[in-house]
């Protein structure tokens, strides 16, 4: 095959969630032991509690942390594109999210149907965000358009992970 | 089997034994139904001077005899006495239909059943065999979908296995891919499974 092609772009989370960017901070998003490469499948069992998430850059910058589903509620359909899951804002560069403000509490994914993308996407910041108010409902969250609100410009870093609902009974 | 016993062959004995040559003999062997065959003229001028019918063997191959008559090379294993302007070759040379490794009932049955569910979930995850060998048949379907009149409904749910989905499909086709010319789908290579390493892909519904 001549060239690469970005797997965000293969995944079309380039269009569906975020314009075309240049990645320009280092971003590691760890479930437990288990390290995310774009476009590799998480259980939602392993997804329950918040990612651990190491990020580059100086202390003195500040970054938001959006994580979204764009498939909801079914990748055939979807009409309540994009499902919000997560928003931490005033995160210090070099940190993790536990130390920026929680805006909207992290939602453990739930794919009713089909297999889901779940993008985390992280912006840099020209300053301190005071009054970030949270959307109203997690339903239709538009991720441009909140960077749009709050002047965050194009994306510093995106990965993404695919995610499918469990069978109830157990695997034999 | 001593063959010193035998008296020695020589080239002239031996087409002195067969019929006459390979060319006059293809039109001179006889076939089921003669009145289909084409130059039936060349056949009544040869028959008055060849000598009467062997027993049919009309598909039997034609090399071992053109090798001894002729001296020409053949080329490749062309059964050329099929007189019906088709080819058959004993290699795959040329064939585009993906078998899937399953006799061609299972191989259609298979084929329904994912693009059944490919248009029920949106995006599923198979081997890359399977998601390249599908994308006709999801093609076509859509296609279908957006002629939208009644004899192509009916033709989508003798291919569908569930009929809400053909129902669904055929009410929301025109908005979603009323612009789109053909390639409604995407495939995306993705890690081997881990039983058997098979590469696997998801296809996906643009």
């Amino acid at each position: 095959m001549a060239g690469y092609v970005d797997p965000l772009v293969v995944g079309r989370v380039i269009g569906d969630v975020v314009d075309l960017f240049v990645p320009t901070i280092s971003m590691t998003v760890r479930f437990g032991s288990k390290h995310v490469n774009n476009g590799c499948e998480i259980k939602p069992s392993m997804a329950s509690d918040p990612p651990s998430v190491q990020i580059a850059g100086r202390l003195s910058d500040l970054y938001t942390l959006v994580m979204t589903d764009p498939d909801a509620p079914s990748p055939s359909e979807p009409l309540m594109r994009e499902c919000l899951q997560w928003i931490v804002i005033n995160m210090p560069g070099g940190t993790d999210p536990s130390q920026g403000e929680e805006v909207v509490p992290y939602m453990p994914p739930r794919p009713p149907v089909g297999i889901h993308r779940y993008v985390l996407v992280l912006f840099q910041q020209k300053s301190r965000l005071q009054d970030v108010i949270p959307p109203l409902s997690r339903a239709n969250f538009k991720t441009r358009s909140f960077a749009a609100q709050n002047e965050l410009g194009l994306p510093v870093a995106t990965v993404y992970f695919n995610s499918q609902k469990e069978p109830a009974s157990r695997r034999r | 089997m001593a063959s010193s016993s035998l008296s020695p062959w020589s080239m002239a004995t031996l087409r002195a034994a067969l019929p006459p040559s390979p060319s006059l003999r293809l039109s001179a062997v006889g076939y089921p139904a003669p009145s289909h065959f084409p130059s039936s003229a060349r056949l009544s001028s040869v028959r008055g001077r060849t000598m009467p019918l062997r027993s049919f063997s009309g598909l039997a191959p034609m090399i071992p005899l053109l090798s001894l008559g002729t001296g020409d090379a053949n080329f490749g294993q062309v059964f050329s006495n099929i007189n019906n302007g088709s080819k058959y070759y004993a290699m795959r040379h040329g064939k585009r239909v993906p078998k899937l490794n399953r006799p061609p009932d299972q191989r259609k049955a298979l084929l329904r059943g994912l693009t059944t569910q490919l248009l029920k979930y949106g995006r599923i995850k198979t081997t890359r065999a399977r998601a390249s060998a599908m994308r006709k048949y999801i093609d076509k379907m859509i296609t279908l979908a957006k002629d939208g009149s009644l004899h192509k409904r009916r033709q989508a749910l003798g291919f569908i296995y569930e009929k809400q989905i053909v129902h669904a499909l055929f009410a929301e086709v025109q908005d979603r891919y009323g612009d789109r010319n053909g390639g409604y789908t995407r495939i995306i290579r993705t890690l081997p499974r881990r039983g058997d390493n098979a590469p696997m892909a998801y296809i996906e519904l643009v």
